[in-house]
C-alpha cells in the first residue's frame, strides 16, 4: 500500500499542471457548499443573538427593517427620527428602560452612536483602555475602530461633515477619546460611542460660542435690554474643552431632539407585553420585536441559499463528470504505461491500487483546501456577508 | 510520505470541526462602564438639602454622598470626569430640577438611576427676574439660569421634593420600608412647622417691600407672599458706587426697611444699609453643607430672624 501512495504521489508531482487542475476543480466542488453553508448559518446566528439580546426597538412606524438595521448594526439606512420626549415617556411608564440611539453621522469612516450610559451595560460592553463618557464631547471607540485608526485615549477624532459641500453646514466636532472597548465581534467593535447630547452637537442642534455678554463691539450687531444679536464673527467652539464646556447649550427643548431609536428594556415580561399593547394602534410610531424582524430577514436568506445550493449541485455534478472523464482518458493515454508495469511483473491489483491512490491523494488534498477555506470564510466571510446583506437591503 | 498523509488527514479533521459546531463568539457577561454596584446602596447628591432629606430617610447601610466641598456654590460647581464617574456608579443619584446643578446638562449620568425632585411637584418653575453675568468664589463668571432654582425654599415644595427621596429609596430598598416611611414622616412635619413659621411671617409682613442680595429667594416670595426685589451682591465684597446707586434708587421707589442676605454682610455694607433705613437679615438658603448644625437649624435660624423682623416673635 505504502508503495502505491509512493508511486501515485510521484506520478501527481510528475504530472503537476493536470493533477493542480483536477484538486482545484474538486476543492471547488466540495467547498462551495461548505462555505455557503458555514456563512449563512454564522451570519444568521450571528444577526439573530443580536436582535434576541435587544427586547424591543421604538421608532418611526415605517419600515421595521430599516429601523432595526439602523439601530442595532448602525448602517445608515436614515430611518425617520422619533423624539427624545418618547425615550422619556417610556421612562415615565415605569414598565421599562429607554436608551436612546442617535445614528447617522461618521467620524473618520465609522458610525458616531450617540447613546446613553445604560447602553454599556447593556450590551455588557467593557472598556479595556481609559474611561468611560463623562462630559459631551467625550467619545469612546470600538476595538476595530480605535486599532483601524491607531487612535486611544487622550486622542482626539473629528467627526465627519455631513454635507461635503454644505460651507455653511455644521462644522466637525472634534471629539476627545476617553476610552477603548474591548472587542465583541459585533457592530459595537466598529462604532464611536458619544452620548446622544454629544451627537446633537455635532449635528448642529447645540452649540458653544464667547460669551456674548463680554463680546466686543466687533462682534455685537445690535444690543437691546436683555438680548445681545451677534454676527457671523462670535467664535463658536468646534471642540468641547473643560473650560469652555459651560458655554454649550442648545436651543430649544431638548426633548424635541431627533432620536434614531430607542431600545426598550422592560422591568418584566409583564411590562413587555403591556407596553407593546399600548403602542399597537400608534399612529406615528411602531415598537417592535428585532428578533422577529431578523427571524424574517433569516427566513429570506434561507431561500435564497437553497437556490443557490442548487446551482452550486449543478455545477458541482459536472465537475464531477469532468473528473471522471479525465481519470478515464487519462488511463487510455496510460495503457502503454499499464503494459510496462505488468511486464514488469506489477500485478493488475497493484496497478488499481496505484490508480486508486491517485484519486485518493487528490481528493484528500481538495478536501483539506475545501475545509481551510471554510475555515478563513467562517472566520471572516461572516461580516463580510452581514455587510453585503444589510448594505444591500 | 505516510506520515505526511497521515498529518494531512489530522489538519483536515481538526479544520473541519469548528465549521461542523459553527464559530460563535461572545462577550463575556460582566459588569459594564457605569455600573459599578456596591454591596451598599451609595446616594449621590447635587446639593446639601437633598443630602439632608435623603439622610433623615435612609435606613442603616446606606450611604449618602454630596461631594461638592465647602466654599463651593453647588449649583454653579464644575466636576472632574472622576467625580462624574463616581455619580456614575452611585445606585441612586438626587438631582434637584428647575435647571440646578447646570453640569448635570453636560455630563453623562444614567437616566434609569436619577430622580429629578422638584420636576411635577408643582405646575411649572419659577423664572428670576433677570440675568446678568457675574463672578464670586472660585468657581468663576457665570450667570444665573433663568429658571429660579432654589426650590427648597418653598417649603411644601422641599417636604415633595423628600416625598420622591422617599419613592425612590423604598423602589431601591423595599424592605426598609417602614423605617422609610418613618423618617418622612418625620422630617416632613418638621419642614410643615417651618413652613405654617413662615406664612405667618408672610401674613404679618404683607405687602412690604423686602430686597434681596442675589435672586435666590423667588419660592420664598412666591410661597409666603412675600415681596422680594432681587440684585447681586456678594456678602463677602464690598458693595461698588453703581451697587449703591441702584439701591438708592430702587429705594426711591419701594421704601423696603429689609435686606435678605445669603451670610452677614460686610460691616461697611451693614452700616452702610442702616444709614439707609435698611436692616439686613441673614436668610441662608443652605445649599451648601452649613459649618454648624443641619439643614433644619439653619432654616429655623432664617425662620426665627424673620420672625423677629416681622413682629411675629420678640427678638432676642
Amino acid at each position: 500500500m505504502k508503495d502505491s501512495l509512493y508511486l501515485a504521489w510521484r506520478y501527481l508531482r510528475h504530472h503537476r499542471a493536470k493533477t493542480l487542475l483536477l484538486v482545484l476543480s474538486l476543492s471547488v466542488f466540495l467547498g462551495l457548499p461548505l462555505v455557503m453553508r458555514a456563512m449563512s448559518r454564522a451570519t444568521q446566528q450571528s444577526l439573530l443573538a443580536r436582535a434576541e439580546a435587544t427586547p424591543l426597538l421604538l421608532g418611526k412606524k415605517g419600515s421595521s427593517l430599516d429601523l432595526v438595521v439602523e439601530a442595532l448594526y448602525f448602517q445608515l439606512k436614515g430611518a425617520e427620527p422619533i423624539t427624545e420626549a418618547d425615550v422619556d415617556a417610556i421612562h415615565a411608564t415605569g414598565l421599562a428602560l429607554g436608551i436612546p440611539i442617535r445614528t447617522g453621522l461618521m467620524a473618520r469612516g465609522f458610525p458616531l452612536v450617540g447613546t446613553s450610559l445604560d447602553y454599556f451595560p447593556f450590551r455588557r460592553l467593557r472598556i479595556a483602555e481609559g474611561r468611560g463618557l463623562a462630559m459631551i464631547g467625550d467619545c469612546i471607540l470600538g476595538a476595530e475602530a480605535a486599532k483601524t485608526l491607531e487612535l486611544g485615549p487622550g486622542d482626539t477624532l473629528l467627526t465627519s461633515p455631513s454635507t461635503l459641500f454644505d460651507l455653511a453646514g455644521v462644522y466637525p466636532l472634534k471629539l476627545q477619546v476617553v476610552g477603548v472597548l474591548e472587542p465583541t465581534y459585533g457592530p459595537d467593535d466598529k462604532a464611536v460611542f458619544v452620548d446622544v447630547k454629544t451627537a446633537w452637537v455635532a449635528e448642529g442642534l447645540g452649540h458653544g460660542h464667547q460669551d456674548l455678554a463680554l463680546a466686543g463691539p466687533d462682534v455685537v450687531l445690535k444690543r437691546n435690554e436683555g438680548t445681545v444679536t451677534a454676527n457671523a464673527k462670535l467664535v463658536q467652539y468646534n471642540e468641547i474643552t473643560e473650560s469652555n464646556v459651560d458655554s454649550f447649550h442648545f436651543h430649544g427643548d431638548p426633548s424635541g431632539y431627533p432620536v434614531s431609536a430607542a431600545i426598550v428594556v422592560p422591568h418584566d415580561e409583564k411590562a413587555g407585553v403591556l407596553l407593546r399593547g399600548r403602542f399597537v394602534d400608534a399612529p406615528t410610531r411602531q415598537l417592535v420585536r428585532p428578533s422577529q424582524v431578523v427571524d424574517s430577514l433569516n427566513k429570506q436568506i434561507f431561500r435564497f441559499e437553497r437556490v443557490l445550493q442548487i446551482v452550486v449541485w449543478t455545477v458541482g455534478l459536472a465537475t464531477a463528470v469532468m473528473f471522471v472523464l479525465v481519470m478515464v482518458l487519462s488511463w487510455r493515454l496510460r495503457a502503454e504505461e499499464l503494459r510496462t508495469m505488468t511486464r514488469l511483473g506489477c500485478s493488475r491489483w497493484k496497478a488499481a491500487q496505484i490508480m486508486g491512490s491517485e484519486i485518493a491523494l487528490m481528493v484528500g488534498a481538495s478536501v483539506l483546501i475545501a475545509g481551510l477555506f471554510g475555515i478563513v470564510m467562517a472566520q471572516y466571510g461572516e461580516t463580510w456577508l452581514q455587510n453585503l446583506i444589510l448594505r444591500g437591503s | 510520505m505516510w506520515k505526511g498523509a497521515r498529518a494531512g488527514t489530522v489538519v483536515m479533521v481538526t479544520a473541519l470541526i469548528p465549521i461542523v459546531l459553527g464559530c460563535s463568539k461572545e462577550a463575556d457577561p460582566d459588569r459594564a462602564p457605569g455600573s459599578q454596584e456596591t454591596d451598599s446602596p451609595t446616594i449621590y447628591t447635587v446639593n446639601y438639602p437633598l443630602r439632608y432629606f435623603a439622610e433623615r430617610m435612609a435606613p442603616a447601610g446606606v450611604r449618602v454622598v454630596f461631594p461638592v466641598s465647602e466654599g463651593m456654590d453647588p449649583a454653579f460647581w464644575k466636576p472632574s470626569a472622576g467625580a462624574v464617574r463616581a455619580y456614575q456608579a452611585a445606585s441612586l443619584i438626587l438631582l434637584n430640577g428647575a435647571g440646578y446643578a447646570r453640569w448635570t446638562r453636560y455630563s453623562t449620568l444614567p437616566q434609569a438611576r436619577m430622580v429629578v425632585t422638584a420636576d411635577g411637584c408643582r405646575d411649572g418653575y419659577l423664572r428670576t427676574e433677570q440675568s446678568v453675568r457675574h463672578q464670586h468664589g472660585p468657581e468663576g463668571a457665570h450667570a444665573h439660569a433663568e429658571l429660579a432654582f432654589t426650590t427648597w425654599l418653598d417649603l411644601r415644595l422641599a417636604a415633595c421634593q423628600a416625598s420622591r427621596i422617599r419613592d425612590a429609596l423604598i423602589e431601591r430598598v423595599p424592605n426598609a420600608k417602614d423605617s422609610i416611611s418613618a423618617g418622612f414622616e418625620s422630617l416632613e412635619r418638621d419642614l410643615l412647622d417651618l413652613d405654617e413659621r413662615l406664612q405667618i411671617v408672610g401674613n404679618a409682613l404683607g405687602d412690604q417691600p423686602l430686597l434681596g442680595s442675589h435672586p435666590v429667594y423667588p419660592y420664598l416670595a412666591n410661597a409666603y407672599g412675600l415681596s422680594i426685589q432681587s440684585l447681586h451682591l456678594e456678602p463677602d465684597q464690598e458693595l461698588s458706587d453703581d451697587d449703591w446707586k441702584t439701591i438708592d434708587a430702587i429705594l426711591k421707589q419701594d421704601r423696603a426697611k429689609w435686606m435678605l442676605w445669603e451670610a452677614p454682610p460686610l460691616e461697611a455694607t451693614e452700616a452702610g444699609l442702616l444709614e439707609r433705613g435698611v436692616t439686613p437679615i441673614v436668610f441662608d438658603p443652605a445649599g451648601q453643607t452649613p459649618s454648624k448644625g443641619d439643614f433644619l437649624s439653619v432654616m429655623q435660624a432664617n425662620a426665627d430672624r424673620l420672625e423677629c423682623a416681622a413682629g411675629v416673635k420678640l427678638c432676642p
